[in-house]
């Protein structure tokens, strides 16, 4: 049973041109068509979202007056509460403003084609309303980080973001997608984020989930790289009852650099999903991911990566790493790392482990004075550090680490001693 | 200072250590020597606290307090120091954050005010030119990468900056070339004093050369066999530890004897 009517009320309070109307109709439909997508699809058979399905889910009329808080950014904040932006730096430019305006003005080349035609980009692309672009002329350079952050704070509210990248040739961006809500309420965000980097182009994205604890996340994030462009991603989940995130890179042109880094932490009941999906479309690419995962309590985390090198993509350099860590026996992580290659000359590899935290090293650490939540506290952060590398050249350290700390499972008070 | 009585320990049901008694007191250095497989390593470990061994009979005092219900860490706060055989590689944790870390926890727990990362670094400088060691490896990860004689300089090196007031090091020796050994015995020799005790748990009696003990035990499926004078490390040297074969079959008969 799919709430039919909850989409099309959502779909009929948008104003558009009515050619993208139109689009919007068709991409809802055929939404509808194939509903939301379930344990049938092989690349879902972790994931149920059968609960959207009872739930009363809406679009916001309007923002709550209660804001969320504001935190302080370390650059240039867009803000949006339930879809509606509440909190610009900067006046809407030519570089940074929101989607809709850009769209109205006048075609965006590559807007809607990065993203798969999968059922909740579909939906993504029938009802995202505002919006954000980000565009960075030829050569340039934006001095301090883009952040944008998408907030819920109506109980039931369904939230699709937008945003569109382009880094024109030469151009270097850093952008912060910072997704949150209100801790006491169920709600869904199903963000979908296409990046296209023309030759040279270089960013770094971070994108933080840390939802509360009865949202859901489907978020998508595709990207195309053109000629030496370099792309470097940490993803990070540390928050929310059901997340998953979709990374699709397609290393289009030659010489073209990906690194993916993330880490993820699934505790209570949390699931928290992980698919990267790399295409070597083009010689001498590199490609490196390097996750790691954290369950405890009943949490269960997903770990899906396919690196693809196309045929003619010869000299490319593929490499996965996904080290995960159990901190409870009820604790799950299921990793499913996958080379597809068809070119030759090309160097691959990837190791997943799954473990839990290593007893010498904890004993080690103990019998030199440090108790057992600081010995574990000191393990976490070592093991997550590894994939973190990106945060100091980008100057986000001193954002991040507190929350990600936070965020850490902390060690429980019993222990068995002989 | 340490007071062992009549220790047995199993593992997994396998009786290891059969009834030790040890007492050293502060000031003195005691050598634990013995074959492998003979315990040494076994009794070293239940000192510090490790979890897994099976305390069937006796006790363990140190400083006056019963030490087998508390936890490594709070042995550790109480001034007990291990040199571990092993040491372990923690990579990501950096050597200075380990020692900051424990010395901070140590501090803490003695009421003491804690070092901040300057003081620290002042701190912890001829400690460090002590055993021969170069400031990086206080920012390389905990023990990653090191060669042998490195992972037990560092070990010395963190023992120097926890000064402890009982220190057992568990074949420290093993494993290093002479000029390492000499750097290490130098470390520890200028640990010694009248209020710290040193318990060296070795194989062979060459680190006795350098760290010159008060007293030598045998230790030999799992009991101690023979104790006495530093002469005794040269004759297990000069014989080696096939004649505890029928040292062993004499304590054990004696001990069934004594025990209808």
């Amino acid at each position: 049973m799919i709430a039919l009517a909850a989409y099309r009320d959502a779909l009929s309070r948008i104003e558009a041109p009515p050619g993208l109307a139109a689009l919007r109709r068709t991409h809802l439909r055929k939404f509808l068509q194939a509903g939301l997508p379930d344990r049938q699809h092989e690349d879902w058979r972790y994931t149920s979202l059968a609960h959207l399905e009872h739930m009363p889910l809406h679009a916001p009329l309007a923002p709550t007056p209660a804001l969320l808080a504001l935190e302080a950014y370390p650059g240039e904040l867009r803000a949006w509460l339930d879809d509606r932006p509440v909190q610009q730096d900067v006046p809407p430019s030519a570089v940074l403003g929101a989607l809709a305006d850009v769209i109205g003005a006048g075609a965006l080349p590559a807007f809607g084609s990065l993203a798969p035609d999968s059922a909740l980009a579909r939906l993504n692309a029938a009802l995202w309303r505002e919006g954000a672009s980000l565009r960075v002329p030829a050569g340039e350079r934006l001095a301090r980080p883009v952040f944008l952050r998408f907030a819920a704070a109506a109980a039931d509210a369904m939230l699709h973001p937008r945003v569109f990248v382009h880094l024109a040739e030469g151009a270097e961006a850093i952008l912060v997608e910072h997704f949150l809500g209100d801790p006491g309420i169920a709600y869904w965000q199903n963000p979908v984020t296409e990046i296209a980097l023309e030759a040279g182009a270089r960013l770094t994205h971070l994108r933080l989930i840390e939802e509360g604890p009865l949202a859901t996340h489907t978020g998508l994030t595709a990207v195309r790289q053109e000629r030496d462009s370099r792309y470097q991603a940490l993803n990070l989940t540390l928050g929310g009852r059901v997340t998953r995130h979709e990374l699709g890179v397609t290393l289009a042109g030659p010489g073209a650099e990906a690194r993916l880094d993330g880490v993820f932490i699934a505790d209570a009941r949390n699931s928290a999903e992980q698919h990267v999906r790399v295409v070597h479309q083009a010689p001498h690419g590199t490609s490196r991911t390097l996750y790691r995962g954290l369950a405890d309590g009943r949490g269960r985390g997903v770990f899906d990566a396919r690196a693809e090198v196309q045929p003619h993509a010869d000299g490319s350099d593929a490499r996965q790493s996904s080290r995960n860590l159990l901190l409870s026996p009820q604790a799950e992580i299921d990793v499913k790392p996958q080379l597809v290659i068809h070119a030759d000359d090309i160097q691959c590899s990837h190791g997943a482990t799954v473990g839990s935290l290593d007893e010498d090293a904890l004993f080690y650490l103990r019998s030199r004075g440090i108790d057992t939540a600081g010995a574990r506290q000191l393990l976490l952060e070592a093991f997550v550090e590894e994939a973190l590398g990106l945060l100091d050249a980008a100057g986000l350290r001193g954002w991040l680490m507190p929350r990600l700390l936070a965020s850490l499972p902390r060690a429980r008070t019993v222990e068995v001693r002989p | 200072m340490l007071e062992i009585r009549n220790l047995h320990v199993s593992i997994a049901g396998k009786p290891i250590l059969k009834g030790i008694d040890l007492s050293l007191r502060p000031g003195e250095v005691h050598a634990i020597m013995g074959p492998n497989g003979s315990g040494k390593s076994t009794l070293a470990q239940v000192l510090a606290g490790r979890e897994g061994y099976e305390i069937s009979a006796g006790s363990v005092r140190y400083l006056g307090r019963d030490l087998l219900p508390l936890p490594p860490e709070e042995r550790a706060r109480a001034g007990l120091f291990l040199a571990f055989q092993y040491p372990l590689e923690i990579p990501g944790v950096a050597n200075a954050q380990l020692l900051r870390t424990a010395l901070n926890g140590q501090r803490r727990a003695r009421g003491e005010a804690e070092i901040d990362a300057f003081d620290f670094l002042e701190f912890v400088q001829d400690k460090l030119a002590l055993l021969g060691m170069d400031e990086s490896f206080l920012y390389r990860a905990v023990n990653e990468g090191f060669s042998g004689g490195e992972k037990k300089r560092n070990e010395i090196l963190q023992m120097a900056v926890l000064a402890p007031r009982l220190a057992i090091l568990d074949e420290t020796d093993s494993g290093l070339d002479i000029d390492a050994l000499h750097v290490v015995a130098r470390g520890v020799n200028s640990l010694r004093s009248n209020e710290r005790a040193i318990l060296l748990v070795t194989h062979y009696q060459r680190l006795l050369n350098f760290i010159e003990p008060d007293r030598v035990h045998v230790l030999a499926g799992g009991r101690i066999v023979r104790s006495g004078g530093p002469g005794l490390a040269l004759e297990l040297e000069a014989k080696g530890y096939a004649w505890l074969a029928d040292a062993q079959t004499v304590a054990q008969t004696v001990a069934e004897e004594a025990s209808p």
